[in-house]
């Protein structure tokens, strides 16, 4: 590779973005991956909306992960207005974000970086050479939607959760009829890890710090304390931007995250999966061992195979909520509105997903601040292009262009909420 | 059964033109639009669940912004095969792009339509925010007109093909 990297618009990914590298007698002289568009709209748009509206008016920012964002943010209102949900609620709300995972991951895995692992340039292409493999990640896909209508009440923006639960309980035999398709899932989910395990991913390997939620008794996703790697300590989400921080930097229009140390951390399915590994389902560990995966996983790439373990988890998680959804309390529980501050943090299937709002006595949002995971990973992006771009300067141009591309694919970046994302430029002095 | 799939990512002005137009022929055309052989999906960011979507029907319409050399507010009526090449320059959010769905249905041998549709308009502003251009605000009566005729000469259709 004689010239700089450029990649103007990077495909199959969630938004617009850019990488550009600039080379210097033959050298990694500059690395950035660029945003184009303002970072803090959606804060300033739900100021001065009533509380009730920020769970809808968050899942329409991003067409992969609105549980997540309804998740974080009902959470953050219901501690700030001192809201106690019941087990029920809890258990339908874990139910809801497995169907997001399901579809999350079925995309990823096999629309996504399946090409890129399989040779191909897009799904289109893997379609006509593997339309079965396709297939598989179509129904996958469509069995994760079907749950999250059945729960969430559309097929695409959930409308059905509020802080204080869900408007109403969801049908029961409409989540008894996917029953069979969970079924089906499971065992899909499970060739999804053996396919996985079996790819040969490029060799790359970082030191990096992993920050994930974490529960002692379950995997967790719905929610949790957020523990890193390095320090090993957990913290409480109250207290999250005192150990986690954000600046602007002067090529992007969005913020990048770092520890108060001043170092990139990575959050998602890999974190998720080196920290928690103990809490996974016994199904689950018994897909890892049986594909012989060893932990922790340090290649960047190797994210896909945590995604399919995922699946594995969130399929039979779901499967065993389904069976036993069985509502008696109410949906949403009783609470006065109240002047508050509160957070809320849980794992969206890219990764730590954190909110915080301030509510005044009429229950309108004064203050609102999103931290989405693709953000959080923008610094580490940047991090591993430092280091993964000398290892393609050989290749040809094209070559080198698309792995670099691979690489940023591999955190499944989701622009529409971190902002819009990708295109590569590399440029030679 | 015919399906009428509004597109659009709704925080981003003009974007949100498809679900604007399918709600203005719902409140303008009440009775089509409680026909029971309608099935209407305000899909909104629908990526690749608009195969699901599509499934379900023999014709579909499909209602969505586009970035055209053209004013805001023109109106077109496209086949599939016209669709990928104004998608090319779309800087729409949707994630996955209907013609990219679409391509993908068509190749894996997915149950579609056989007819298909696409009523597309033509932004003017996508920026973040909530509110159509005055141009496309205006052009709302007339892309639900069209939806109205492609619903009429799907019912004669379907009554000679009975």
């Amino acid at each position: 590779m004689k010239q700089n990297i450029e990649v103007p618009a990077l495909a199959r990914v969630e938004g617009e973005g850019a990488i550009y590298i600039r080379l210097k007698n033959g050298e990694i002289a500059q690395v950035e991956v660029n945003i184009y568009e303002p970072p803090r709209f959606f804060e300033g748009f739900l100021q001065n909306r009533y509380f009730q509206e920020v769970p809808d008016i968050t899942a329409r920012i991003c067409g992969i992960c609105p549980v997540a964002y309804q998740m974080s943010s009902v959470q953050a209102l219901e501690q700030a207005m001192s809201v106690q949900i019941s087990d029920e609620i809890r258990a339908l709300r874990r139910m809801l974000y497995c169907a997001e995972y399901i579809e999350s991951h079925a995309l990823h895995v096999y629309m996504l970086q399946g090409p890129d692992m399989l040779g191909h340039e897009s799904a289109l292409t893997l379609a006509g050479e593997h339309p079965e493999v396709v297939k598989k990640a179509l129904r996958l896909k469509k069995i994760g939607n079907a749950l999250l209508k059945a729960i969430g009440g559309r097929s695409v923006h959930p409308v059905s959760s509020c802080v204080g639960g869900f408007y109403r309980w969801p049908d029961s035999k409409n989540i008894k009829a996917l029953i069979a398709d969970l079924e089906w899932a499971v065992q899909a989910s499970l060739e999804t890890v053996q396919f996985a395990a079996g790819l040969t991913y490029p060799e790359f390997e970082m030191d990096y710090e992993y920050v994930a939620l974490t529960r002692p008794d379950e995997y967790a996703i719905y929610d949790g304390e957020i523990l890193s790697s390095k320090t090993h300590q957990s913290i409480k989400s109250v207290d999250f931007e005192k150990s986690y921080l954000e600046s602007h930097v002067k090529h992007s229009n969005a913020l990048h995250s770092h520890t108060t140390a001043g170092a990139t951390y990575f959050v998602g399915p890999l974190a998720r999966l080196n920290l928690n590994y103990n809490q996974l389902r016994p199904v689950t560990k018994a897909a890892a061992e049986s594909a012989g995966v060893t932990l922790p996983i340090n290649n960047p790439f190797k994210g896909m195979i945590a995604r399919g373990l995922e699946l594995v988890e969130v399929c039979d998680l779901a499967l065993e909520l389904a069976r036993s959804y069985n509502p008696t309390g109410p949906s949403k529980m009783p609470f006065k509105v109240k002047a508050g501050e509160g957070t809320g943090v849980s794992e969206a299937p890219r990764g730590l997903l954190y909110h915080r709002y301030v509510v005044n006595e009429q229950g309108m949002i004064q203050f609102a601040k999103i931290t989405p995971p693709t953000a959080q990973n923008f610094a580490q992006m940047e991090a591993d292009l430092w280091q993964f771009a000398p290892q393609v300067l050989d290749l040809k141009h094209e070559e080198a262009t698309l792995a670099c591309e691979h690489l940023i694919r591999t955190y499944d970046p989701c622009i529409s909420c971190a902002t819009h994302f990708l295109t590569l430029k590399v440029d030679r002095e | 059964m015919l399906v009428i799939v509004a597109l659009g990512q709704e925080l981003r002005r003009d974007d949100a033109a498809g679900l604007a137009i399918v709600r203005e022929w719902q409140r303008t055309y009440p009775y089509s639009a409680a026909d029971p052989e309608v099935h209407i999906e305000m899909a909104g960011l629908a990526g690749l669940n608009l195969l699901t979507f599509l499934e379900l029907g023999d014709a579909a319409i499909l209602v969505d912004c586009i970035q055209a050399k053209a004013p805001a507010g023109t109106l077109f009526m496209l086949d599939e095969s016209e669709l990928a090449s104004f998608c090319a320059a779309s800087g729409s959010a949707h994630g996955w792009g209907a013609a990219d769905t679409l391509a993908l249905g068509r190749s894996i041998g997915a149950q579609m339509p056989a007819n298909l549709t696409i009523l597309a308009i033509a932004a003017g502003d996508l920026s973040l925010g909530e509110g159509l251009s005055p141009d496309v605000q205006f052009a709302l009566p007339t892309a639900a007109g069209q939806i109205e005729k492609q619903y009429k000469n799907y019912k004669l259709f379907s009554k000679f093909s009975r």
